[in-house]
């Protein structure tokens, strides 16, 4: 059965405005493949900003507290007497707080966009062309059997070099 | 419809500067051709590799005997205690510097022509920083104990001092060598993908399919890997500030004449970054001779490089200066005797061959030609590599052997235990990077992508033009690619 169409673009311009026909003709299912990110390609697809930062925020907050809090909770556990002075002072524990933020800040960022962009992948993905990491920009339609004639006519009329069916 | 990348016929100035473009690339696949042809091990690899690999073997051997018979083989001396260990690892820690530099600061300020040099500066980051961990525990006398530097819970409930900054050494170098091999990572998946997909070889490909992650190119995952790179370089452009900001804390936290200065963390950092670029150069060079990667990493890449590196040895030469100025404005007779024993005394040689490698030499960029001319770069990146050690030679040794008493005064000799790790260190950083230049592409392959112009459709135009309609005449290496 078919599942959706995959169509191969060389050229930037025809891709773009292939998306933006796919938009008006309220396709859902579109995935573009591209070598190289382009914001031309961003603006058709006209997606949100990614929410990886959601991820960034809580990670860093997340690691200065317990920078601050194993430094803090050590004086206190472990008391130095020096002078009559708190046992914890914040001035250089902001540094393993600081260090402590970067560390698990980027860790979760990069945890954010693997959960986001779901990989790591193990599975092939459909839709997928090992041309799309050379040379050849790719778009992959799914939507019903019905349409999906439409779908590659559209393709077609845009400039796309090869559309094939993905079962 | 939505913009397209630029308008057709602009001219462009030919300066060095952030709108770098490679006219010698013509379309995408030239791209990933030109980079995997790199990956191919030849003979010359095979004789460096055999070399580093042997230095390595070397140092470690030598490691194993100053374990067996004690830290006593190095050649340290009351008073000065601190050696060649620990000049060698701030070294290799301000190697790194300049990797992260160009990764992650200059893609927030939009240099363009960092994106042909990076992946090289960034996986030299990695591995000086692998390097640099190794030094203090070398220098420890039971290394087998570094661990306890550590806090993790454990059954006597003893955990370390952190106003020590030796424990924030622990802490920033843990999260830099964290933090820049996880950039390196990350950014090195869809090449892998590239490669993944070009490789005939069933178990390299099913090895390169491992390391893809599965990556496919497709938008959504350039959205969120997009999100994610700005997020990495916006945390690692403060932490590559505060590294070197901790390592000089070892020495400005003291009392000991010539270390106790605020001027230490950006003097530290401007140090840091120009030994670095001193470096990226040492090894750029060769590959892109080698490699044949001239009409990728241009001329106009390495002469802002070489700008950069000329503003950094500019700061590094007035800390330098300014140094002396506060020592003599402090009225401080101990800060102003170490100075002058520094430069006329005891230490004379060590600080002329610091202040010519990195302050007179570099000067010599000023001048456009020698920017632009490879060979002098290599041979001047040689020039700050050895003055840039011998900057922590004249940080670390004069200022223990010259405190405040006379009876405190002493002096320093490295040992061959010493000079063999020290060597064994640049087999062992060497040894790495040989390893991942015939492993995985030294030039970013999708980042040289965006760069390059993409295929149109509105104008088809005959091959020897790009598809922007201009750079008709161009040849590897000359100078103003937009001529």
């Amino acid at each position: 059965m078919r599942r959706g169409v995959v169509a191969v673009f060389r050229e930037l311009d025809a891709l773009v405005e292939a998306i933006e026909e796919l938009r008006e003709n309220k396709y859902a299912g579109v995935t573009v493949f591209t070598p190289t990110p382009r914001h031309e390609i961003e603006d058709a697809l006209g997606n949100p900003p990614s929410p990886v930062r959601r991820f960034t925020l809580i990670g860093g907050l997340l690691g200065v507290t317990f920078g601050y809090w194993v430094a803090v909770w050590t004086s206190e556990y472990w008391p130095l007497v020096v002078g009559g002075k708190p046992f914890a002072s914040w001035i250089p524990y902001t540094i393993i707080g600081f260090e402590l933020m970067v560390m698990v800040g980027a860790l979760s960022t990069v945890a954010g966009m693997f959960t986001m962009s779901r990989i790591p992948k193990i599975i092939r993905t459909t839709g997928f062309d090992p041309r799309f990491t050379g040379n050849e920009f790719g778009i992959y339609v799914e939507a019903a059997p019905e349409r999906l004639r439409d779908a590659d006519a559209l393709l077609r009329k845009h400039g796309a070099v090869e559309v094939r069916d993905e079962t | 419809m939505a913009t397209l990348a630029r308008p057709v016929g602009e001219k462009l100035p030919n300066v060095a500067s952030a709108n770098v473009q490679i006219p010698g690339i013509k379309d995408y696949e030239e791209v990933n051709r030109d980079i995997a042809a790199t990956l191919t091990p030849t003979a010359g690899w095979f004789g460096l590799l055999a070399v580093a690999v042997l230095c390595f073997l070397w140092g470690a051997g030598t490691f194993i005997y100053q374990i067996y018979w004690g830290l006593g083989n190095a050649g340290y001396n009351p008073p000065v205690m601190w050696g060649v260990y620990i000049i060698s690892f701030v070294f290799w820690v301000g190697i790194g510097h300049a990797g992260t530099l160009i990764s992650a600061i200059l893609y927030l300020f939009r240099a363009g022509f960092r994106t042909t040099i990076y992946r090289c500066a960034e996986a030299m980051t990695v591995f000086a920083v692998m390097t640099a961990a190794l030094f203090p525990i070398i220098h420890i006398g039971r290394p087998w104990k570094f661990f306890w530097l550590i806090p993790y819970p454990n059954w006597r409930l003893l955990f370390p001092n952190f106003k020590s900054p030796l424990v924030w050494d622990v802490f920033a170098i843990t999260t830099y060598l964290t933090v820049s091999s996880t950039f390196l990572y990350v950014g090195l998946v869809p090449d892998i993908a590239v490669l993944r997909d070009r490789e005939k070889n069933p178990l390299r490909k099913r090895i390169l399919s491992i390391l893809s992650l599965g990556w496919r190119n497709s938008e959504p995952e350039w959205r969120h890997f997009a999100r994610m790179y700005l997020f990495l370089a916006a945390f690692s452009t403060p932490l590559v500030l505060s590294v070197h900001s901790v390592v000089s804390f070892d020495f400005a936290m003291a009392l000991t004449p010539g270390w106790h200065a605020t001027i230490f963390p950006p003097y530290f950092v401007a140090g840091a970054i120009f030994s670095g670029l001193g470096m990226v150069f040492t090894i750029i060079i060769p590959i892109r001779k080698y490699f044949r990667l001239q009409h990728i990493v241009t001329i106009n890449h390495l002469d802002a490089a070489a700008k950069l590196c000329l503003a950094t040895s500019l700061i590094v030469g007035c800390a330098y200066l300014i140094e002396f100025w506060v020592a003599w404005y402090s009225g401080v007779e101990y800060e102003q005797a170490y100075f002058w024993n520094r430069v006329f005394g005891q230490w004379w040689w060590a600080a002329w061959i610091m202040l010519t490698c990195n302050m007179i030499l570099p000067l010599s960029l000023f001048s456009q030609k020698l920017r632009r001319n490879p060979s002098w770069l290599f041979i001047l990146s040689i020039f700050i590599n050895l003055g840039m050690w011998f900057e922590r030679f004249v940080i670390i040794v004069p200022s223990l052997s010259h405190e405040f008493e006379p009876w405190q005064w002493g002096t320093y000799v490295p040992s061959w235990v010493d000079i063999s790790i020290l060597v064994g260190s640049f087999g062992w950083f060497f040894m790495w990077f040989l390893l991942f230049i015939k492993q995985l592409p030294v030039v970013a392959i999708a980042e040289v992508k965006e760069i390059i112009p993409p295929r149109l459709r509105s104008h088809r135009v005959p091959d020897d033009v790009d598809v922007a309609g201009h750079h008709l005449k161009y040849g590897t290496d000359t100078p103003g690619e937009f001529e």
